[in-house]
């Protein structure tokens, strides 16, 4: 890297990369020089996000990739590797918030703690197991996981609106401590590991959430899913105002830039300060 | 395409006390660096001068004003002085900060005087350079504000160390990360944001202090020098084995201090090598 705040170069693997948050630290990371790789379950997003990056000056290789499986995880670290020599950072971002069905229901299922668990704690695990080796026979690397400002303490008094959303929050805790565990284990051989924790995003999975609240809620049931977002950002950001997957991907590129050397096993909330730590 | 670190905080001016020396200097470095325009704020015009003259050999607009952060007024007066030569401030750094009271080196315990000591400058001088430049960022409409604190500031980890001279210090940095925690809901309506940076253990005149303080207290301890036990302690406590520099403080407070950053409020930034986690 020749600059500070820059990425130049820096090959980066992003999972979940066809939409949504991953979609947006892809854009943000390829304007500050990075060479992208981006993959997603759904082989056709990833093929748009990259066509769409590279539309704009950057460099993107689409990819397909299962997290939930480890070989398949392997064999994207290996196609890669194959196509650009070496993977310096890796984003862990592809997530899910429940089992499908997830938007009408209101207590959650053992199918929401499968879904969670296997896609967001188990598929960072596979996609890490599948790039560390790497990361360690280059004696360098970075790698960011994306949880969530769930995954902190709760906050609030009372759940008026079920418990559909325990699981993920549970996951996202999860990624944490994972983060935690896994900077202390790579961090002999100079690889980073931090987590960025987004608060509130008009994402498809807000989509979801939203719809969720509507059929929970009777005082609600008339907004659509998006104003019944923009009261959730109203009532719970100090700064007024939704993060958006940019928001997100400059912090991913703070952390994953020389700027960030000495910052290993944090988590860092981007949620205009709705939960702090 | 992609902007240079030389962009990242031009046009702004920034503020830092404690500036002179230690973490300080590093981090008014940085944001010269990056483009601000500095001004160094310190106890004495004699240590501003010097760091002032250092910084402008490099060829960096710097300005330095004294002040004593646990006098109000005296704040007042710097923040003042800047607004009038340099039109604004962007970025306030409150920096300014002591481990313990006069010669604490060869005691093992804290005093009353620690107490009164950490208080007034690290949490009430925290407090008093943010009351100092609030109303000139409300009337702008934006502003940030970075708070340092320490990892120190959080829970404790490890055993007994039969030693509790270092307490009023991290008792007084969990306040000013409370402190940034209330302060970030108090002016987020403003557009302003409250952050802390928690650095680990950095080879500074205060660490040199604190290690010296350990070794008066164990007959010499390993028998290395202070600077050796100092390393060997962050081989043996720091996940990536080293001991971080006031420059990477600077680092994260210039991310902090930046557009790539208008979405995190409230929240404190361990700079440690992994050493606490939060």
């Amino acid at each position: 890297m020749t600059d500070a705040t820059n990425l130049d170069g820096a090959v980066t693997l992003i999972t979940g990369a066809g939409r949504g948050i991953g979609q947006g630290i892809a854009e943000v990371l390829s304007e500050r020089g990075a060479v992208i790789a981006l993959s997603d379950l759904d082989a056709d997003r990833s093929l748009v996000a990259a066509e769409a990056i590279k539309e704009s000056g950057g460099n993107a290789t689409p990819f397909g990739g299962d997290t939930t499986n480890q070989d398949s995880m392997d064999g994207l670290a290996e196609a890669v590797i194959k196509v650009f020599g070496r993977i310096d950072i890796l984003v862990c971002n592809a997530g899910v918030i429940g089992a499908p069905g997830y938007q009408d229901r209101h207590e959650h299922t053992e199918e929401d703690w499968d879904a969670t668990y296997g896609v967001n704690v188990k598929g960072f695990v596979h996609t890490s197991n599948a790039v560390a080796p790497h990361m360690q026979s280059l004696n360098a690397g970075r790698i960011v996981n994306i949880a969530s400002h769930g995954g902190r303490k709760p906050r609030g008094a009372k759940a008026v609106l079920g418990n559909v959303q325990s699981p993920y929050s549970v996951s996202k805790a999860a990624v944490i401590q994972w983060t935690h565990l896994l900077a202390i284990e790579l961090a002999p051989n100079n690889i980073t590991v931090n987590a960025v924790c987004p608060g509130t995003l008009w994402t498809p999975m807000w989509e979801k959430i939203a719809e969720n609240r509507r059929t929970a809620d009777p005082e609600i049931a008339e907004f659509s899913a998006r104003e019944v977002f923009e009261m959730s950002v109203k009532e719970r950001m100090p700064m007024g105002r939704e993060q958006t997957p940019r928001d997100i991907g400059k912090t991913v590129a703070f952390l994953a830039s020389d700027d960030a050397s000495e910052i290993t096993g944090q988590a860092l909330n981007v949620n205009g300060g709705a939960v702090m730590n | 395409m992609s902007e240079t670190s030389a962009e990242q905080l031009k046009g702004k001016v920034a503020f830092v006390t404690g500036g002179a020396r230690g973490i300080g200097l590093g981090i008014a470095t940085v944001l010269a660096e990056r483009g601000a325009t500095v001004a160094i704020c310190d106890l004495a015009q004699s240590a501003c001068d010097a760091a002032v003259s250092d910084l402008g050999t490099e060829g960096y607009t710097v300005l330095g004003t004294a002040a004593d952060v646990t006098d109000r007024d005296s704040l007042e007066g710097a923040v003042s002085n800047v607004i009038t030569a340099l039109g604004q401030i962007d970025i306030l750094v409150a920096n300014a900060g002591v481990w313990a009271s006069e010669g604490y080196q060869d005691r093992p315990e804290y005093n009353d005087a620690d107490w009164d000591l950490t208080h007034s400058v690290n949490v009430r001088g925290v407090v008093h350079s943010a009351e100092a430049v609030i109303p000139h960022m409300k009337e702008r409409g934006s502003g940030k504000i970075v708070n340092i604190a320490s990892h120190g500031g959080r829970k404790p980890r490890g055993t007994a160390t039969g030693r509790t001279l270092g307490l009023p210090y991290s008792v007084s940095k969990a306040g000013v990360i409370q402190w940034t925690h209330g302060l970030a809901i108090e002016l987020a309506p403003f557009n302003i944001n409250v952050n802390a940076v928690c650095p680990g253990e950095l080879w500074t005149n205060m660490i040199e202090g604190i290690y010296a303080n350990r070794q008066n207290l164990t007959d010499g301890g390993s028998g290395g020098s202070v600077r050796e036990e100092y390393d060997e302690s962050m081989q043996n406590t720091v996940p990536l084995g080293r001991g971080q520099t006031p420059r990477d403080i600077g680092n994260a407070v210039a991310f902090l201090s930046s557009d790539d950053a208008s979405e995190i409020t409230g929240q404190a930034l361990n700079v440690n090598g992994g050493a606490r986690m939060n």
